[in-house]
């Protein structure tokens, strides 16, 4: 059975609609992220299922039970937010005990529930301070075990991680996807942060202007994009991308465009003589041509930019900005010539117009 | 160097020295006529240093008048605190925000009156004959007579209702903007930990705005000393001494009845060192 199951959800305020038509279930114990640029209706999305949100149309349920007019109380969840949201005035015990307190849990059950929670996460010194006393990942701790003294069918958190520095936030993640692995509650997590979805994940929702563009594995959806946008949102440094027409040729295909002709066999993608078409290729796939074979895309570097192992380099070819990220050794000095080649393999093509995947399935 | 340091003494200290004589010369003059024997219908007088205080404490007027100022303060105080507090909550929790822009404002009038104006209006609004507030009593009893402010037990919480009709209106507005500066996700975590909409406010925004609140009470405490005209125009301190709090039997004893001075200061000395010895200690407390 699905622990959560969003039938034609709509979400509109007014006359904006941010959210159409949305079909989603999650498995139990499954772990997933909604990941999407901002304004996707990520956070819209996550806070309907917590209640704090209307649903203007079509149906939620959580656990086998439709919870479209229950309280966020009744719904057997429990959130984190994205600036932890605590009870300012509180001690951290009195934050933690709130709601259990409020469903008339009696003290001596609640001390104990307390005391093992903040055990767990590391909270003990701090039972007795205020909020305000705590570092960010202290308090943001203390918002997760707020979450979990509860023992909620589901985990819903809302960019739990984006006020923390860089290096606590490495940390936390690690300390949440720990958690996930004891505690196995079904988790939805939003993010606009790749990183944190592709290392928590199981499946990835990807958003776009309400609508979902993939649901996926990290590593399929890195993968197999099943369009442009997709493509051009995972993956650092960006994909790139080049407006190529599709030819037939005795052996394969040729796509032409950005000053290259390249033949493929093409027998992964649906393609047709004429076709205009995107050829996606990511950074790190581009390969340095030696000395004796044919370069595919080359030009001259104009920028370099140097990220310990490896190296950025940018370069024109036929009026199109590429990237390819090249081994620190094999980086070219700025303005030389450089030629670079790639596999079959690596490549996507996209429809030029409608943007998605042309590859066979 | 030099420069530097004297500058800020030469703008700071002619000011100072205002405020000091504005603030310290009446007042020094009050305790030196307290100590005397003043009164208004001679010039002599002679030094009788404590005996006007040992006087007042053998008054029964003046006991009276300690215990109604007690009760004013007291009533009209907790009064404003709950009408602003519940009704900023109840605006917060339940109009929308045209709503609520419209209740601002309707609340924002009362305080905007002259205090004598609002008391003349009130006072008609009391009227046992032709008064809007006596007239569903009347037509409940078919037409019985019912005069808050001659009867002693009734026209001190009548006053009383005018100054919360003023200050817990304008309080209420108050609140409701404090409420909506709260961040709204504590709100939203309380409510999916389960609390009820009453137990949101008293568990988590009130006690957020603890500050605020105490320094609002404090303002009215402060103003709720002030409410002579108020009392002056609806009672004059009647029926009988009912509603005469300390400065309406100073005022009465100075100028009305006796014209004794010395007397009357000796009593607003006494306000003054009971009411800085009470805010002292209220304030010392709140802080820890």
């Amino acid at each position: 059975m699905s622990a959560i199951v969003c039938s034609h959800v709509d979400k509109a305020y007014g006359a904006t609609t941010v959210i159409r038509d949305l079909n989603l279930s999650i498995e139990e114990h499954e772990f997933v992220v909604f990941l999407g640029p901002s304004g996707c209706g990520k956070s819209t999305l996550l806070r309907m299922l917590a209640g704090l949100e209307d649903i203007s149309g079509g149906e939620v349920s959580i656990g086998g039970k439709v919870v479209n007019d229950l309280d966020p109380g009744d719904r057997g969840i429990a959130m984190v937010f994205q600036n932890y949201a605590l009870y300012p005035h509180m001690t951290i015990f009195d934050n933690i005990a709130f709601g259990l307190r409020r469903q008339k849990v009696p003290a001596a059950e609640i001390r104990k529930r307390v005391d093992a929670v903040s055990r767990t996460l590391g909270l003990d010194p701090y039972l007795g301070r205020k909020p305000a006393e705590l570092s960010g990942g202290q308090q943001q701790r203390v918002a997760i075990a707020r979450a979990m003294i509860k023992t909620p069918k589901v985990f819903l958190f809302d960019e739990p991680l984006s006020n923390l520095d860089a290096k606590l936030r490495n940390h936390m993640r690690v300390e949440i996807a720990r958690l996930h692995q004891s505690l196995k509650t079904t988790t939805v997590y939003v993010t606009h942060d790749q990183l944190e979805a592709m290392t928590l994940a199981d499946r990835i929702v990807l958003l776009k202007e309400g609508v979902i563009e993939q649901i996926g594995a990290p590593a399929e959806i890195y993968l197999r994009p099943a369009n442009m946008f997709v493509a051009g949102f995972i993956g650092t440094p960006n994909m790139n991308f080049v407006e190529v027409t599709v030819g037939r040729s005795d052996n394969g295909w040729t796509l032409t465009g950005a000053g290259t002709v390249l033949s493929i066999e093409g027998w992964g993608f649906h393609l047709q003589h004429g076709d205009r078409a995107v050829l996606g290729i990511r950074p790190p796939d581009l390969k340095t041509a030696g000395a004796g074979t044919a370069a595919i895309l080359q030009g001259t570097a104009d920028l370099i930019e140097f990220h310990g192992n490896d190296a950025l380099v940018t370069f024109g070819s036929g009026g199109k900005e590429i990237s390819a990220l090249v081994p620190a050794r094999e980086c070219p000095a700025l303005n030389a010539p450089v030629r670079y080649t790639f596999e079959e393999e690596s490549i996507h093509l996209f429809e030029a117009t409608s943007g998605a995947s042309l590859r066979k399935q | 160097m030099a420069r530097r340091t004297s500058l800020p003494v030469t703008f700071v200290v002619p000011t100072i020295a205002i405020l000091l004589v504005l603030s310290m010369v009446p007042t020094l003059y009050a305790i030196v006529i307290a100590l005397q024997n003043r009164e208004l219908s001679t010039p002599d007088y002679s030094w009788v240093w404590l005996s006007n205080f040992a006087d007042l404490f053998l008054d029964r007027r003046f006991l009276n008048a300690v215990w109604v100022s007690v009760k004013w303060e007291i009533v009209t105080v907790v009064a404003t605190m709950v009408v602003a507090i519940g009704l900023g909550v109840l605006m917060f929790e339940v109009a929308g925000p045209r709503l609520r822009n419209l209740h601002c404002l309707l609340f924002i009038i009362p305080v905007l009156l002259p205090r004598v104006s609002a008391a003349f209006v009130w006072k008609f609004a009391y009227h046992p004959l032709y008064g809007i507030a006596t007239y569903p009593y009347r037509l409940v009893t078919g037409g019985l007579i019912f005069d808050p402010l001659s009867k002693p037990g009734t026209a001190l919480f009548a006053v009383a209702s005018v100054d919360v009709w003023q200050w817990g209106l304008f309080f209420a507005v108050i609140v409701l903007k404090l409420l909506e500066t709260l961040p709204p996700q504590p709100i939203e975590a309380a409510r999916l930990d389960h609390a009820k909409r009453w137990q949101i406010h008293a568990y988590v925004t009130l006690p957020m705005l603890k500050a605020p609140l105490i320094s609002l009470m404090f303002v009215k405490m402060i103003e709720s000393l002030r409410s002579f005209d108020l009392i002056y125009v609806m009672t004059r301190g009647g029926p009988g001494v009912a509603t005469e709090t300390l400065d309406m039997y100073a005022f009465s004893q100075g100028f009305i009845e006796s014209g004794k001075v010395s007397y009357a200061s000796a009593m607003a000395v006494l306000m003054m060192i009971a009411t800085v010895i009470t805010f002292t200690m209220l304030w010392k407390r709140v802080q820890a």
